[in-house]
């Protein structure tokens, strides 16, 4: 097991930061895309690889036609953020992102996938980044060709961790067929890193 | 916030001169910095930009998309990327290999991202431009070698059909595809008569034009679903999808007849040439796809021991009935 567990006071903190980061997160996204944007409740937990790849396979097995996009942030604190997209509902983002006339080749439509997983994820990390008084850089996001590389890549693991913090969390829009889920990955040293903010959080309270 | 500490004619002098495009647009898409890298490939100097519209600048930049993306840096706190790969560039700006660049103008990759005021709130948006040029040319280069390598992997270098190892790998997945659907196909397994001879008396570019004749013609009496490739030396493999037998006879049949009848020509002399072929359907008792081209290759073996120039079916049973020309 990781050196760090978080304790029941900690997780209670961390559980209501996320689940307040998320709220933004809604409402931003929703202020961007004018349409209501659907949250399912925030599950935080920490986990090992198998179990990543088990949450995975959970969401993708339904389904053949999942994208994923990852992207990478990094300051104080450090991880991966997957964005899962079901089918291709994101498509019908188009207009809203500002794509008139709609994508008309491959490339065009990946960039709209780009930009759609880049303001999920943006929304999210600045609302957990803005909670905890800090700022967050970002790698340009980019598409995980295919899933059973992935799944190599996390077996095989010249696994740089065993355990990391998962935020997992759903996404979907009114009227339009968008179904996105995000994890959020954070490395081990932002565990530890985050039971220091999170114990000076509760101190100041 | 240690970098305030710097002083802001230094800043000043990095940002100007820095081998990138950095420019920064407020939230009436006013420009409020432009670099020297901007002014240079832009050809428009900072005096006669700043405190404008980019778009009135730029008429040709993408208005609808850009000032979307860059009102939701506003509104997100959020970076924002744009990527060669999907987009080549965002400036039509000249590259810098003007003599040995592959590509019509620089490739760019752009990062947006908010600027705080003093008060907190993101006053502007700054937006770094990378010239990607020599990358999209490696890659683009890369990309041509892999695809030639792919079908390097796939085709025979002298008749530019299918080789052996792509033949088996469709006939591997062709034969699982029948028995976890239940689907049938056929295979023609297929010889040059006396190709040895050929060689002997005309010589050894002669057979390279003969293989490449037959190749050709074998390839314009197929269906696009039809697999075709060839085996060995002198002998060929087609795979017919959702075919029966008694169809796939016919069609070998329609090949040995058309292979007699072409005039294929080394150096002004026609060159007569047959063909014995063999044919073999799957069926649910074949264990790999091998056993199908040991069925074929048997009823082509049939073939050439009933004296040349004619197909054979196989039969399991009642063993190989051959039909020669004059049956079809």
């Amino acid at each position: 097991m990781t050196a760090v567990q978080y304790t029941d006071e900690q997780t209670d903190a961390l559980q209501e930061i996320i689940n307040i980061a998320m709220g933004q997160a809604v409402a931003s996204l929703a202020g961007i895309l004018d349409v209501r944007v659907g949250l399912s409740v925030p599950h935080v937990h920490l986990v090992q690889i198998h179990e990543l790849i088990d949450t995975i396979q959970e969401i993708t097995g339904a389904s053949d036609e999942i994208t994923i996009v990852s992207q990478a942030f990094y300051s104080h604190l450090k991880g991966e953020v997957l964005i899962i997209f079901e089918e291709h509902g994101w498509k019908d983002l188009a207009g809203l992102m500002g794509y008139e006339p709609p994508p008309g080749n491959i490339q065009q439509e990946q960039e709209l996938l780009l930009d759609v997983a880049n303001i999920v994820s943006g929304a999210c990390l600045n609302g957990i980044a803005n909670q905890l008084g800090t700022d967050m850089s970002y790698t340009p996001p980019s598409v995980i060709p295919d899933m059973s590389r992935m799944k190599n890549a996390l077996v095989s693991n010249n696994a740089s961790w065993t355990h990391a913090l998962l935020v997992e969390v759903n996404f979907s829009l009114e009227h339009i067929n968008f179904k996105s889920h995000l994890l959020i990955l954070m490395t081990e040293d932002t565990i530890e890193i985050l039971s220091t903010t999170l114990d000076d959080l509760l101190e100041s309270i | 916030m240690p970098a305030t500490e710097v002083p802001g004619s230094l800043l000043h002098c990095i940002v100007d001169r820095v081998n990138m495009g950095i420019f920064v647009v407020n939230g009436d898409m006013e420009v409020m910095l432009w670099n020297k890298f901007m002014e240079a490939n832009s050809g428009k100097p900072a005096a006669d930009i700043i405190g404008k519209n980019l778009f009135d600048c730029f008429p040709d930049l993408p208005r609808t998309w850009l000032e979307k993306k860059i009102r939701n840096v506003f509104v997100l706190n959020n970076f924002a990327f744009i990527c060669w790969e999907q987009r080549p560039f965002l400036f039509k700006f000249p590259h810098h290999r003007p003599m040995t660049g592959t590509v019509e103008c620089m490739r760019q990759n752009c990062t947006l991202f908010p600027i705080k005021g003093a008060d907190g709130s993101i006053e502007s948006v700054c937006i770094t431009l990378m010239d990607m040029t020599d990358t999209s040319i490696y890659h683009e280069m890369l990309q041509k070698a892999m695809q030639s390598l792919y079908k390097a992997n796939q085709h025979d270098g002298l008749t530019s059909i299918y080789n052996r190892h792509y033949i088996e790998d469709m006939l591997s997945k062709e034969f699982s595809r029948s028995q976890r659907y239940g689907g049938f196909f056929s295979l023609i397994m297929l010889d040059l008569d006396y190709f040895k001879e050929i060689n002997d008396q005309y010589g050894h570019l002669a057979g390279d034009t003969v293989l490449r004749g037959v190749s050709s013609t074998i390839h314009d009496l197929l269906r696009e679903s039809d697999t075709f490739g060839r085996y060995g030396g002198e002998e060929f493999a087609i795979i017919l999808p959702e075919t029966t037998l008694e169809h796939a006879m016919l069609v070998a049949k329609r090949i040995s007849t058309t292979i007699a009848a072409a005039r294929i020509q080394y150096e002004g002399k026609v060159i007569p040439i047959t063909i014995s072929a063999g044919v073999a359907q799957s069926h649910p008792h074949l264990q790999r796809y091998e056993d199908l081209i040991r069925e074929a290759d048997t009823a082509l073996y049939q073939s050439k021991q009933q004296g040349r120039n004619r197909v054979t079916q196989f039969r399991p049973i009642s063993g190989p009935v051959s039909l020669t020309q004059g049956d079809a």
